[in-house]
């Protein structure tokens, strides 16, 4: 039976939409369009049916007072000052039996791996090469790139693109983003964040499972 | 949250694509640039983790000049292959391009200026700073310089192409000397000289990618062939996707006659006895295309009709019957008709030479007539056919030229030698010197080159440079202590040319120019230093300067005044991709067919030749003068050709642009070998070596093997563990005859001497042959190549592969028994003429 070619792509497209959303929850505070999407007929309903509660407030306070808050949750939980859960890979992983440091060993194995690839890094982007929506986001790149080789039934070059996504994928993200996702799921004050790791958790297992 | 299956995600993701297609993404990327997975950007080592950088550059290895990207791993080179992007190698790299790396790691490597201490072949050195070694070399040249004499300072060189021979020659002529030496007739000058005296100018290209039929004499063309990796991948692809023919006529089964449809073995020096046979075939079968005919002068008569041409041709081929040519060359005379008549009737057909054919006596007739069977097919420079090479014009700067500027005579042969040296006769230039009477340079500097190796009567020639009264002061720009740097009285330490910057222009198999760069993927080791880096310190030092301040200076320049790769971003463009071309150009074909405007200021037709001829560019006083001389007889007018009138039309045709003064027809009758007492028609001319046999004696021939270049891989370990024996190639009956097995010790000998080696007997050469690789045997060329280190202990890191040499045979090297002896047409080294007698040891 010869290959689906649309429904592989079409699969590939669906992975990069959760990194992409996964991106932008950890890269920046959300903005009120973005609010307003997320509890907008399309994805609301798409949440409920997953049992993904962000809780009423979420969906009935006014779109600016959810932004506030939104932003105050994220500098507490991810910026500070004050103790805060640094969102990079070197924090949360040991070398050496060394504790975890900033722009430490893993920081630069994800910059190398990244641009291995022939990405480099944005002059514009201030934040940390490894910073869990850098790697998000390399993901987000990776199956996009997966997605239009599958569509140009370019075998070869989408089965390439998904050793290297297994290889990212256990290099990196699963070795620190579920725990990473831990501390965010006991820290977090608001529904938001903690759903979104927890999602975060279950989309990481099933790709770990299905990759 | 419940636990979460792919599908939970496909309906999510229906939601949140919507989302992003709805501009709510995130408001700054990370990330610049795009994906090239397979391409790749950055690198790192999967197992070391070490950064890795991919460079493009290119290699030097052997004239084809590939283009490879260098991986380079925390400062160490650790890996070429073959540049994607361009279009003349497609990505491909041979075994000698990617053993590359053990050209700037090997244990004997010299790394720092080295004065000699002792006599000369003492091997006796003193380590010297470059400011020493510069001060010594400007002691020498600038009292010759200020002295009017400038030409005492020669120069030779082996491989210089491109910006390397640019910057060379940039110096040389601001310094005031022309005496400088090349090596082409040791490699291929008959072929060149034959074909200038037809179509102008040289290098022929071979339109794999088109052509409907191949035919092969004198070349290995899958192992060894020039420009061999951009063609070799097209001819295999002409072979299996499109099952185009392919003829190879060898004396030995080659691996390209292994793989051809058929090998055609023939004698040695007949390959245009045969091409003349296959003309004879078409001409009497009426098998020739008129097209090219009118371009075609095959007579006295410049005025003569196609017609007439066509009866001029088949008269002067009528000799040349298959069965004459089965008599002198072994090869059937069905075969000849059965191959002929496939060339001419083939839609197009490409008709290939090289070594075999040209290294002889009359080399330069031989190419000739392979260009007539191409004219007469209309398989020239057409799609298919044999074609005009296309390569990259860069532009460059030019420095100041000295005000005296004088040459000694010394690159053109003994008097009398050779007729069209228009490539030098570059094997007798140490004998010139010696015999004194053209002069002799006070210095004499040699790089990239090994005249104590490569040329005939080796060890004579090393002799010469031993002697301090032929010759006062040798300098050498080596990487390697060799045959004839141990006897320089300064070795300069050279760069590889992974270590240095150039631009590069090697013609395309496709007819599209390609430009392309090399640059350094290492820093250079030891002291050691680019000559392009060399020249202006030294211009600096005797009170003159050049146009640019370093090789990287050079290239620089020249990227940023070359039209196309200053527009596509200059040197920064080519330092990221290393080669480009233009994307619009199509394949160059059949410049000859072009039109030309002959109302410009000056143009007067010659009624003799029916050449345009602008006399106001050739040096003469008026028009009348200029009409008076006619275009043949006016010194400078080939310089001021213009177009060649042909049945009313003026047509660029085959311009003449080197020392042959001719008209724009493609003379295959040729006043220029008439004058000289050659035949003016190609013609069979018997080598008189070989009329002269004994029954005893062998024809030795000497040929490239795929995994070495003449004499500048030995000292690569990887090469060199794969080839580093070469016996002797001999028939089963020639051996039969002299009691010699295979793997029998055997020696093979002449007046010159003698050398010993392993018999391989086979039925893949003719009767009558001993064929030896001409790479080994070398005395010094480090352990590897040698198996002895060098004088001069390397600076590189000591190798721990040296423990790992398994053997212990080193070869043995037939020049030393092949005398220096010119082909007296275009003074080509006569490779393929020696006599000698072979016996078990």
């Amino acid at each position: 039976m010869g290959t689906d070619w649309n429904r592989v792509a079409v699969n590939a497209e669906s992975r990069r939409s959760i990194y992409g959303m996964l991106t932008l929850v950890f890269r920046e505070e959300p903005s009120e369009a973005l609010i307003n999407e997320l509890r907008g007929p399309r994805l609301s309903g798409a949440f409920s049916e997953i049992d993904l509660e962000l809780g009423d407030s979420f969906y009935n306070d006014p779109v600016s007072t959810v932004a506030d808050q939104l932003a105050l949750e994220f500098s507490h939980l991810f910026i500070g000052p004050g103790p805060h859960i640094s969102p990079h890979e070197s924090i949360f992983t040991e070398v050496d039996g060394g504790s975890g440091e900033l722009w430490g060993t893993k920081t630069v194995e994800v910059k190398k791996f990244i641009e291995t690839t022939g990405l480099g890094y944005a002059s514009r982007f201030t934040g940390l090469p490894d910073h869990i929506s850098v790697e998000l986001e390399f993901m987000e790149k990776l199956t996009e790139w997966e997605a239009e080789k599958w569509m140009e039934m370019d075998r070869i070059s989408a089965e390439y693109c998904l050793s290297i996504q297994r290889m990212f994928l256990q290099q990196h993200l699963l070795t620190w983003i579920p725990k990473f996702c831990n501390a965010v799921i006991t820290q977090a004050a608001t529904p938001f964040y903690r759903e979104m790791a927890e999602l975060t958790i279950n989309f990481l297992e099933l790709e770990q499972q299905s990759l | 949250m419940k636990k979460l299956n792919r599908r939970d995600f496909m309906k999510l993701t229906a939601g949140s694509g919507c989302a992003f297609a709805a501009g709510l993404g995130y408001s700054q990327s990370a990330f610049a640039g795009s994906l090239k997975l397979q391409a790749g950007g950055k690198d790192f080592s999967p197992t070391t983790g070490k950064e890795r950088q991919a460079i493009p550059t290119a290699c030097w290895q052997c004239v084809t000049r590939d283009s490879m990207i260098g991986y380079v791993e925390d400062g160490r080179l650790v890996k070429l292959e073959g540049h994607p992007d361009s279009i003349r190698t497609l990505g491909k790299l041979c075994a000698k391009g990617q053993a590359g790396i053990n050209q700037v790691y090997f244990p004997d490597r010299i790394l720092h200026p080295m004065k000699r201490a002792g006599k000369r072949g003492e091997h006796k050195w003193k380590r010297i700073s470059w400011d020493e070694a510069l001060d010594l070399i400007v002691s020498k040249l600038k009292p010759l310089r200020d002295a009017g004499t400038p030409e005492l300072f020669m120069y030779q060189y082996g491989r210089h192409k491109a910006s390397q021979g640019a910057t060379m020659y940039d110096f040389m002529q601001a310094y005031g000397t022309g005496t400088i030496g090349n090596h082409t007739s040791v490699c291929e000058a008959a072929k060149w000289v034959g074909q200038e005296s037809l179509w102008g100018g040289m290098y022929d290209n071979w339109d794999y990618d088109n052509t409907d039929y191949v035919v092969i004499f004198g070349s290995n063309q899958f192992e060894t062939h020039t420009n061999h990796i951009p063609t070799s991948q097209r001819l295999i692809r002409a072979k299996v996707d499109r099952g185009v023919p392919l003829y190879v006529f060898d004396v030995r089964l080659t691996n390209t006659a292994a793989k051809a449809d058929q090998w055609i073995p023939i004698k040695v020096g007949h390959d245009g006895l045969v091409m003349l046979a296959m003309c004879n075939v078409i001409m009497n079968e009426k098998l020739y295309r008129k097209d090219h005919f009118k371009f075609m002068r095959v007579s006295e008569d410049y005025k003569a009709s196609v017609d007439e041409k066509i009866a001029a041709v088949k008269k002067n081929v009528a000799n040349y019957t298959p069965e004459f040519a089965e008599k002198h060359s072994g090869v059937p005379a069905d075969t000849i008709r059965k191959i002929a008549r496939g060339f001419a009737k083939a839609k197009s057909a490409c008709l290939v030479t090289y070594r075999g054919t040209v290294m002889h006596y009359h080399g330069a007739d031989q190419e000739r007539a392979a260009m007539l069977l191409s004219a007469i097919t209309n398989n020239l420079d057409r799609p298919g056919g044999r074609v005009m090479g296309v390569g990259a014009g860069w532009k460059h700067p030019s420095s100041p030229k000295a005000k005296v500027h004088k040459s000694l005579d010394v690159k053109d042969g003994f008097p009398g030698e050779a007729a069209y040296p228009t490539h030098h006769v570059s094997h007798q230039v140490l004998p010139m010197i010696k015999d004194g009477n053209a002069g002799r340079p006070k210095v004499y500097w040699w790089s990239c080159y090994n005249p104590g190796f490569i040329n005939g009567d080796n060890n004579e020639l090393q002799s010469i440079l031993k002697d301090e009264s032929i010759m006062p002061f040798l300098i050498t720009s080596t990487i390697v202590y060799d045959e004839s740097s141990q006897y320089a009285d300064l070795i300069l330490p050279d760069v590889t040319y992974l270590e240095r910057w150039d631009w590069e222009d090697m013609v395309s198999a496709n007819q599209i120019a390609e430009f392309y760069i090399r640059q350094p993927l290492v820093k250079p080791l030891g002291e050691s230093r680019c000559q392009g880096d060399v020249w202006p310190e030294l211009a600096k030092r005797m009170g003159f300067e050049l146009a640019y301040s370093s090789k990287e200076d050079f290239v620089r320049q020249s990227c940023e005044m070359t039209p196309g790769v200053r527009e596509a971003g200059g040197f920064e463009y080519m330092k990221k991709h290393g080669v480009w071309h233009d994307p619009k150009a199509k394949p160059n074909y059949g410049f000859y067919e072009t039109k030309v405007d002959v109302s410009g200021d000056g143009v007067i037709l010659d009624e003799k030749t029916g050449v345009y001829w602008n006399w106001k560019k050739a040096g003469v006083n008026s028009e009348a003068e200029a009409k008076s001389q006619g275009y043949l007889g006016t010194k400078g007018a080939k310089k001021a050709y213009v177009a060649q009138n042909i049945d009313g039309t003026a047509y660029l045709a085959y311009p003449p642009n080197t020392k042959f003064v001719k008209a724009g027809y493609l003379d295959f009758y040729s006043d220029n070998f008439a004058d000289k007492g050659f035949p003016a028609f190609p013609a069979y001319t018997p080598i008189p070596e070989h009329q002269k046999m004994a029954d005893d004696e062998l024809n030795l021939t000497t040929y490239k093997v795929a995994v070495h270049t003449h004499s500048r891989t030995a000292h690569c370990k990887w090469l060199t563990e794969i080839k580093h024996d070469n016996p002797g190639w001999i028939n089963t009956k020639t051996a039969e005859a002299r009691g010699i097995k295979n793997g029998d010790k055997i020696k093979v000998y002449n007046d010159m001497g003698e050398i010993t080696t392993t018999a391989y007997v086979t039925e893949g050469i003719i009767p009558g042959v001993i064929a030896i690789s001409h790479h080994l045997g070398r005395k010094h060329s480090g352990v590897y190549g040698s198996g002895q280190n060098s004088p001069i202990p390397g600076g590189a890191a000591a190798d721990p592969d040296v423990k790992n040499i398994w053997w212990k045979k080193h070869g043995t090297h037939p020049n030393t028994i092949i005398p220096n002896s010119s082909d007296p047409i275009s003074g080509t080294q006569r490779w393929m003429d020696t006599v000698v007698r072979v016996a078990k040891v």
